[in-house]
């Protein structure tokens, strides 16, 4: 239902879009195979997605759009290829079944953004009446400058709407998703700066602006696509690691997987910061990898606490000079949230506190058997000390969104 | 750990010192004279900025993947210049390249005065053959050439580079090469991509103006920033790894850095059997994950007195075998724990083979290799049942048991490695098992069972 208002909103802007496109090309001074080329640039490279460095894939639409003011004549010229090249994305999309559902959305927020980073380029490129052909490099630098602060706006903007989704999504916080949508500067500074380079270099240099604006996204490109390879890897590893103790038989099978998910789930719903994320699921793998210490017969007999299971895990970690900050965040799980008197803890970490919470819910229904209601009341019966009333109400969304409580 | 003797070590580093510096002191002479300094004084100062910084912040992603845009820089740097003034413009880049701040501080002066050295006759030597190949005027025609000289100074640089740098560490440190020009293969591609772009960096610049400067040094910084993420990310990975390994060995009197150890040995036989880049890393991988099934086996099941019973045999296999599964689950750990696990697989195609089973016969090299160094560091430190071994012993036992239980090549390649290091392992004075036991039973250390049957780690007892 809401996909087909998608489908329909798209199609009215598209018709927009496309008279907007005629309009503009009525007062272009360019050629009109100009025009048609840089719009199927813009489409074709709308089609092609790249990895960015945190997971999120971006279109190379925008570099090919951040070289086209800086080519075009006047801005009707740029605002015929940007509308016509957009449009050409939607319709190349349509007629391709995998891209179909999700080009709709796309198209209304890629079109916005780049709407707002064309209007910013040209009010800042008028702001200040420079003329080309008596000092061209200071017309450059200023094109250059706009051209920046088009770029910041796009990405403002994406990021922007990106984070509209969060308010329909109940188990997705705006503020991760927007935090989310400004992790990949750098992919999007190196889109640009392709874009610019080309945009600047190709009335002299002609092809030898491809070979010069490609490679160095070419090697970034490499770079992102590793990063993402390891990271995926790295996150693999510390879930093996994080399982050990319950191969060894010395914790629940299975729990330190699902504790991870559900605190992850938490952590999204709630809003942490996405690297902050990242922290607190390799925390919630690896929170019981103090139990290893148990197949150490001394140590069973003489008795343990949680306490000390959170302290040998710390110290497991921290070995590792990249996890301090995770050591302490498993260091920190078995605090109470507050103690008599105050209000909160301030010194307990958010992350520590979902841990918590997490992995109560988790044992008291993986372990105890309870079902999933008596296992949040048993979380919310622990809220004096234990269990943080606002975690345990973010536990609560997040399993009604999954349709385990109703 | 490196050389035995290290006076005559500082003798070479001070000889090395004064010859790559007096060298360049002289290039550097010769070049003021016949060559001009950059008639932008600002330009030079805005490269040579970036170039510091760079070398400053190298960064070292595994050596596969050379990821360095400091020659990048050079490259874009000489085509700006031109070419009466590249010459001088880079040999007073390299002059001040490698001085650290950490060096100015502590007062280190061999080391940036070589490296300072042996990047001016590199920097001086590529700009020569760049001078010698470049167009007389940059225009879109002679695009080509510009491109194409600065991908042939690029290669030609980091090949003096590199081979001032390893004439250093073969000579002060007595590090043996074998097959050094492979290394150099691995440069070729790389270093004309970034010369090649260099050039043309360099040429925007002279064609299109000014404005492409804020491009360019974006070009540099982003390029650097995003490999720094990613080579960080994999040091995370490993470093997080070891952490764990040794953190959970530490427990164990008998076993505290027994992995740190193995994973070092590995890495000295690798080399000297001319591994590199991703067949190095994944050995050393292998040796860091071979003893990590063991981490979830009960402590009084490895350290039990009598022999085992088939039912903690079995339970000893089954957790490691469930450890090494999961771990197999890691993509890029895969072929590591194929490796690790055949670990006690015999050269002759008997023995132990793991649960990744690679089928019977000859198991691979970096298991045979991991199978030396494993049973070497068993031999040479103390166990529950018995106190370390002398390095003779265990060397003997090597070479006892080699063409049966180890590969031959890697049991002469490993002694010979260690002897020319000069570096000892292992108890002074305990020359035979008997009288490895004895002493153990009369001494401080636990009561001891008589034999680890199964445990495998050394030879002696399971051969």
């Amino acid at each position: 239902m809401a996909e087909r208002n998608v489908h329909r909103i798209s199609a009215g802007v598209l018709i927009l879009t496309l008279a907007a496109g005629v309009a503009a090309l009525q007062a272009t001074s360019a050629s009109v195979l100009a025009v048609i080329v840089g719009a199927a640039a813009i489409s074709v490279a709308q089609l092609v997605s790249v990895p960015a460095p945190s997971g999120a894939r971006l279109h190379l639409g925008i570099a090919v759009a951040a070289a086209v003011p800086l080519l075009a004549p006047d801005a009707a010229d740029t605002i015929a290829v940007l509308a016509f090249g957009m449009a050409g994305s939607l319709v190349v999309t349509w007629l391709l079944p995998s891209a179909r559902s999700a080009g709709s959305a796309r198209f209304l927020s890629d079109l916005l953004a780049v709407v707002a980073y064309a209007s910013v380029y040209y009010v800042m490129v008028d702001l200040v009446t420079l003329d080309p052909e008596a000092n061209p490099a200071l017309f450059d630098w200023w094109q250059l400058f706009a051209l920046g602060a088009g770029g910041v706006a796009w990405y403002a903007v994406r990021a922007f709407l990106q984070s509209l989704v969060g308010l329909e999504r109940e188990d997705l916080s705006a503020r991760y998703l927007w935090l989310l949508g400004l992790e990949d500067w750098s992919a999007v500074v190196s889109l640009f700066i392709a874009g610019a380079l080309f945009g600047l270099a190709w009335p002299t240099m002609r092809m030898w602006a491809v070979p010069m604006a490609a490679m160095p996204y070419a090697f970034s490109h490499l770079a992102f696509v590793r990063y993402n390879g390891t990271r995926v890897t790295y996150g693999q590893m510390i879930r093996a690691l994080g399982q050990i103790p319950e191969v060894a038989g010395l914790a629940a099978p299975g729990h330190a997987t699902r504790t991870a998910d559900l605190a992850v789930a938490m952590a999204r719903e709630l809003g942490l910061h996405p690297d902050d994320v990242v922290e607190l699921e390799y925390a919630a793998l690896m929170h019981d990898v103090g139990r290893i210490t148990l197949n150490e017969p001394a140590i069973l007999r003489a008795g343990y606490t949680d306490e000390d299971i959170a302290r040998w895990g710390a110290q497991i970690i921290a070995e590792s000079p990249y996890l301090t900050h995770v050591a302490e965040l498993v260091r920190a799980q078995h605090q109470p949230y507050r103690r008599a008197g105050q209000e909160r803890d301030l010194s307990v970490p958010m992350a520590s506190k979902i841990i918590k919470v997490a992995s109560a819910y988790d044992q008291a229904e993986h372990e105890m058997g309870l079902r999933p209601i008596d296992a949040i009341e048993q979380v919310h019966r622990g809220s004096a000390y234990d269990y943080d009333p606002e975690v345990a109400a973010s536990l609560r969304r997040v399993l009604t969104h999954r349709g385990v409580l109703v | 750990m490196y050389d035995i003797d290290p006076r005559r070590q500082l003798r070479l580093r001070i000889l090395f010192a004064a010859a790559l510096g007096g060298i360049a002191a002289l290039l550097v002479a010769v070049v003021a004279v016949y060559s001009r300094f950059p008639e932008e004084p600002w330009l030079w100062a805005l490269f040579a900025a970036a170039f510091v910084y760079l070398e400053w912040n190298a960064v070292e992603v595994n050596d596969r993947l050379f990821a360095s845009p400091t020659v990048m820089v050079l490259m874009t740097a000489a085509v700006i210049f031109g070419k009466e003034t590249a010459i001088l413009g880079l040999a007073l880049m390299a002059v001040i390249g490698p001085l650290t701040p950490a060096d100015v501080r502590e007062r280190r002066w061999f080391q940036p005065i070589a490296n300072s050295g042996q990047l001016v006759i590199s920097a001086v030597t590529s700009a020569s053959v760049l001078v010698l190949l470049l167009p007389e005027r940059i225009e879109v025609a002679t695009l080509w050439r510009v491109a194409l000289a600065t991908g042939i100074a690029a290669v030609v640089h980091s090949m003096v580079n590199l081979s001032l740098v390893s004439l250093v560490v073969t000579k002060v440190f007595g590090h043996r090469e074998v097959r050094p020009w492979s290394k150099y293969g691995a440069v070729v591609v790389p270093m004309l991509g970034m010369g090649f772009l260099g050039g043309l960096l360099g040429a925007a610049y002279v064609l299109v103006g000014s404005a492409t400067l804020p491009l360019i040094f974006v070009v540099f910084f982003v390029g650097r920033m995003t490999f720094a993420s990613y080579g960080q990310l994999r040091e995370a990975q490993e470093s997080t790894l070891r952490g764990f390994i040794k953190a959970l060995e530490a427990k164990d009197l008998y076993t505290r850095g027994h992995t740190e150890r193995v994973a070092y040995f590995a890495d000295l036989i690798g080399r000297a059997m001319g591994f590199n880049g991703t067949r190095l890393e994944r050995l050393r991988w292998a040796a860091l994950i071979h003893d990590v099934g063991k981490l979830a086996v009960p402590r009084d099941i490895i350290r039990k007195k009598a022999r085992l019973t088939t039912e903690e045999w079995s339970q000893m296999q089954a957790h490691t075998h469930l450890v090494e599964d999961l771990l197999a689950e890691v993509d890029f750990l895969q072929p590591m724990v194929a490796i690790a696990s055949n670990h006690h697989a015999h050269f002759d195609g008997n023995g132990y083979h793991g649960s990744q089973n690679l089928g019977h016969g000859e198991p691979p090299l970096e298991a045979r290799i991991l199978s030396v160094a494993d049973s070497f560091d068993a031999m040479t430190s103390t166990r529950s049942y018995r106190v370390a071994l002398t390095q003779e012993y265990a060397f003997s036992e090597l070479r006892h048991h080699a063409g049966t239980q180890f590969d031959p090549d890697v049991v002469e390649a490993f002694i010979e490695i260690i002897e020319q290091r000069g570096e000892r392992y292992g108890s002074p004075d305990v020359s035979s098992e008997a009288e490895a036991r004895r002493r153990a039973e009369q001494g401080v250390t636990s009561p001891v069972p008589e034999s680890v049957a199964g445990d495998g780690e050394g030879v002696v007892f399971d051969g």
